[in-house]
């Protein structure tokens, strides 16, 4: 997350007002599970970045669904359908890395630091006007986190 | 993201997550600094991370090395079009480098680029936004309008992009500099802008917010671009109330009240 010093005063304006609503939210307490060492456990990938293939269905304004990325995706098939003039796209246009840090993970894992990538990960839209709407699609993915043997989900934010 | 219970703070560029692209020692010290909390942290908590992103102190100043015209604005159509014409090899050779492009979330393929250019030149000639121009025909568009207007300038901005940056001898552009050589120097510019202009005379509240989807902040010269300020000019709707309202609206699914 950016500096608000850094964004148009404008942009800043609109990020704290989002800040101001969010910490509003009623949301359940913290969560907290101790996960296996990192040696040891499965990683997962969540992206905001509304990153899907292009043979999927798109996601549209104001969606709230999720969309599943392969391990092994090929990063021609990738797409980001959550587009805003006011962050930074040519840096994804260049690096899917940069959002979705696939081969990043893969190599930690190869080195022995990750105990596994999973088989799957995931992509939601970002800048969503109210975040609780993404419950159904956050316990439907935590779930399939579950069955595919994730320990723990890391989030990269859009 | 709410309340995630470990939370590594960057002060990278909104759409940058692991800093930079191209630089996959840096991305690993975010990814490993991020994974680590899950052995240190024993509360809930957001750490730092010490490090701006890299290309952001290199302080040199970008320049576009493709050479285009002065666009001439009698005719945006005919300068929008020689414009694409002069980046089509620069965008080859990007997706030939790359191997892979990011234009098509509107639904048009990179070959139909020329369809997207139709597309835009009939919105800022004052088409309108209720439907498909007529002439932006062959692509299978993906999203109703007037939302797709959104994707198809997004589409239009990353043939752009991927062109400018193929060029050898410079460094990529940041995103403040695409948006400074798009609107002061080229032909997209003036059509976004001209679209604006459109948009503000029809003057619904969720179009100013889809002006601000086409024209980043700073560059709209009447003030805020995307509408904040009409939003906030009806006190009684909430932002949520406002943004289910805009949502319907711009895909089309409600007439102005």
């Amino acid at each position: 997350m950016v500096r608000l010093n850094d964004l148009h005063p404008e942009e800043a304006h609109h990020m704290r007002n989002m800040g101001q609503r969010f910490a509003q939210l009623e949301l359940p307490p913290d969560a907290w599970v101790t996960p296996p060492p990192l040696s040891e456990a499965t990683v997962a990938l969540v992206t905001s970045a509304g990153l899907h293939r292009r043979d999927d269905p798109p996601f549209r304004f104001g969606d709230y669904a999720y969309r599943l990325i392969p391990r092994d995706v090929d990063p021609a098939e990738l797409v980001q359908a959550h587009v805003s003039v006011n962050f930074d796209r040519t840096h994804f246009q260049r690096d899917v890395n940069v959002v979705l840090p696939l081969d990043r993970i893969r190599e930690l894992h190869a080195s022995g630091e990750v105990g596994g990538v999973s088989a799957w990960h995931f992509s939601v839209m970002g800048a969503n006007p109210t975040p609780t709407r993404l419950a159904p699609a956050a316990l439907d993915m935590a779930q399939r986190m579950r069955e595919l043997g994730v320990d723990c989900a890391m989030l990269t934010p859009v | 993201m709410v309340r995630p219970p470990r939370a590594l703070w960057t002060s990278f560029p909104l759409g940058r997550p692991l800093g930079v692209a191209d630089d996959p020692a840096f991305q690993t010290d975010v990814l490993r600094s991020a994974l680590r909390l899950l052995e240190t942290a024993h509360a809930p908590i957001i750490a730092d991370y010490p490090h701006d992103a890299p290309d952001l102190v290199d302080g040199s100043v970008w320049a576009c090395a493709v050479e285009l015209p002065e666009p001439n604005l009698s005719d945006l159509e005919a300068a929008l079009r020689t414009e694409v014409d002069l980046l089509r090899p620069w965008y080859e050779e990007s997706r030939r480098r790359r191997g892979r492009t990011t234009v098509g979330i509107s639904g048009a393929a990179p070959e139909q680029i020329d369809a997207v250019v139709s597309f835009v030149i009939a919105c800022a000639e004052g088409a309108g936004f209720a439907d498909v121009p007529a002439d932006a025909v062959g692509p299978s568009w993906q999203h109703p309008m007037p939302i797709l207007l959104r994707h198809v300038v997004e589409d239009l901005r990353a043939y752009y992009q991927e062109a400018v940056a193929a060029r050898p001898g410079t460094r990529p552009p940041t995103q403040r500099e695409m948006h400074s050589w798009i609107f002061q120097e080229t032909a997209l510019g003036r059509a976004l802008i001209e679209i604006g202009h459109c948009i503000a005379e029809i003057g619904d509240r969720p179009l100013l917010m889809m002006r601000g989807f086409i024209i980043p902040e700073g560059f709209w010269a009447d003030g805020p671009s995307w509408g904040a300020a009409a939003r906030e000019a009806e006190p009684q709707q909430s932002p949520q109330d406002f943004f289910r309202y805009a949502q319907a609206y711009l895909a089309g699914e409600q007439v102005i009240d």
